[in-house]
């Protein structure tokens, strides 16, 4: 058990307006390509891990899709954007307590058609609405955007947060994206641009938000021992946790003002053996600029209200003391869920950053959000074998 | 506002009976005296299940909002902004709520508000809040 376990492999398909193929192709895609990547066939496999997006596709059938046989770990898992983070750490477990010896975890998604526009894509929208619920969707609430928006408003109003500094974010965020092949969008920004973006719901710009994308990212998580031995450097998984804060919509709410990276940061760290100041990269869920500054907040990089004139002060962008989202993230780069900061993480571990790589890549923090900041997940990753 | 047309649903009608008499009606958890949206189904707090329909006074105060944009149309129309927010009743439960009346730039963490009905020609009335 002491071995622990790594990521042995990565695979990710076309990402972004990909057509034409189906989530489930898309995730066997990935599968494949992840195996492929630590130097295994398929047939290698004896655990897959699978998560699908808005969807609903695909489920555990992928497993046939792919021919796999004699599995010993097959599950589907949904804690929303959380899911990536509890996915790995289901797959360590597996490894270190001999359930399994090599397990695939995958996302997919195809929400965008050629014809719609990618913020239609999870829009649903109808001339006649039924009961309470149908009334308050008719007034508005059928937007995640709008949700988030409150929260964000929330923490300006509470915590005195700044439209430039969420803007921060985006262009820092930018800036990386520039630097990375794989990312949709890798024209430099500047504040000016953020501000002058057209608004989607106050006090959240366009280019405050994700965007949408098609496609599927797979890992392969072994354990440590066996990761050596194969065709990629280890990525090894040195701690996780997660936090469902289970915000109650009454009295004393704490909604956007806190979320659970304050509870599953410190437990992810402390099986990790680290502290927040031992963090050399972050690669946090970005659905929004907004989720980056309370989550950099709750993990403790800076004091609570605190997060805009963290933000502000450079410290997220090429160069800073806390490179974050060193691929684009969801806001620049791709938008895979939670397999977006965790292929960023693999990358940026492996040294196969290129032109973006950070000089130092001890020890990589990477967060999941899920639902209306109402799931999160925390994983603590490192080139380096745990204790080493 | 045009927000096309709203039925009943069987579960919610309380709700609409109330809001035809311009009272908002909404659950609540008698055991152990808390409140709840008309949507709720049990009390998480106390692990009941038999939530009653009662009135509440409709008294609310913001605890914050966002001004909703639509996607510009085809030929380039915009619809218009919708000023939504997250309101406290003065009973304790949050709502989603539709805020009427108000002027973005002035809305604020605390500002009071209290319901209200509009009753379309068609199908069931829906809830605002305007400010007191
Ligand atoms: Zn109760």
């Amino acid at each position: 058990m002491g071995e622990g376990a790594a990521i042995a492999g990565l695979g990710m398909t076309e990402l972004g307006r990909v057509y034409g193929r189906s989530a489930r192709r898309l995730a066997a895609d990935a599968v494949r390509r992840a195996a492929a990547d630590a130097g295994l066939g398929p047939a290698d496999l004896d655990g897959l891990v699978v998560s699908h997006g808005l969807g609903g596709s695909p489920g555990i059938e992928l497993a046939d899709t792919l021919g796999l046989r004699d599995l010993r770990v097959l599950t589907q898992m949904n804690a929303f954007g959380a899911t990536a983070g509890a996915m790995i750490a289901y797959a360590a477990m597996s490894v270190t307590s001999g359930a399994a010896t090599t397990v695939a975890c995958v996302f997919a998604d195809a929400p965008l058609r050629p014809e719609r526009s990618s913020g239609a894509a999870y829009e649903r929208s109808a001339r006649e609405w039924h009961g309470y619920g149908g009334m308050t969707a008719a007034l508005g609430f059928r937007s995640v955007n709008a949700l988030y928006a409150l929260a964000a408003r929330r923490h300006m109003a509470r915590y005195g947060t700044t439209s430039e500094q969420f803007g921060a974010i985006a262009v820092s965020t930018r800036q990386w994206a520039t630097m990375n092949p794989l990312a949709q969008m890798r024209d430099p920004i500047t504040l000016a641009d953020h501000q002058n973006s057209r608004w989607v719901a106050e006090p959240l710009h366009l280019l405050d938000c994700c965007l949408v994308s098609n496609g599927a990212i797979a890992v392969v998580v072994t354990s440590a021992d066996r990761a050596r031995d194969l065709a990629r450097p280890p990525v090894h998984i040195w701690g996780w946790g997660q936090g469902h804060p289970g915000h109650r919509r009454e009295r004393g709410s704490e909604f956007g003002l806190t979320t659970g990276a304050a509870v599953s940061g410190p437990i992810a760290m402390k099986m990790a053996g680290v502290t927040v100041s031992d963090i050399d990269v972050c690669e946090l869920y970005d659905c929004y600029t907004y989720t980056v500054l309370v989550s950099l907040e709750d993990y403790g990089f800076c004091a609570k209200g605190e997060g805009g004139a963290f933000v502000e002060s450079g410290a997220l962008g090429p160069g800073g003391a806390l490179p974050t989202n060193t691929g684009g993230g969801q806001l620049s780069g791709y938008y895979m869920w939670g397999m977006t900061p965790l292929s960023e993480a693999v990358v940026q571990a492996r040294g196969d950053g290129g032109e973006r790589q950070v000089a130092k890549n001890d020890v990589i923090l990477v967060s999941g959000n899920g639902g209306i900041l109402d799931h999160h997940s925390t994983l603590i990753l490192s080139p380096h074998r745990k204790g080493a | 506002m045009e927000i096309g047309i709203l039925r009943r649903d069987g579960r919610t009608d309380p709700f609409f009976d109330g809001a035809a008499e311009d009272r908002l009606v909404i659950r609540r958890c008698e055991p152990c005296d808390h409140w709840y949206a008309p949507d709720q189904s049990g009390c998480p707090s106390c692990g009941g299940d038999e939530l009653v329909w009662a009135q509440a006074s409709g008294e609310a105060t913001l605890v914050t909002w966002t001004v909703l944009h639509g996607r510009p149309a085809a030929d380039g129309t915009v619809p218009p902004p919708a000023v939504l927010g997250l309101v406290e009743l003065a009973e304790g439960p949050w709502l989603n709520a539709r805020l009427d009346g108000v002027d973005a730039a002035a809305l604020r963490e605390g500002l009071a508000l209290r319901a209200s009905f509009v009753h379309p020609a068609e199908g069931e009335p829906y809830l605002l809040f305007r400010p007191v």
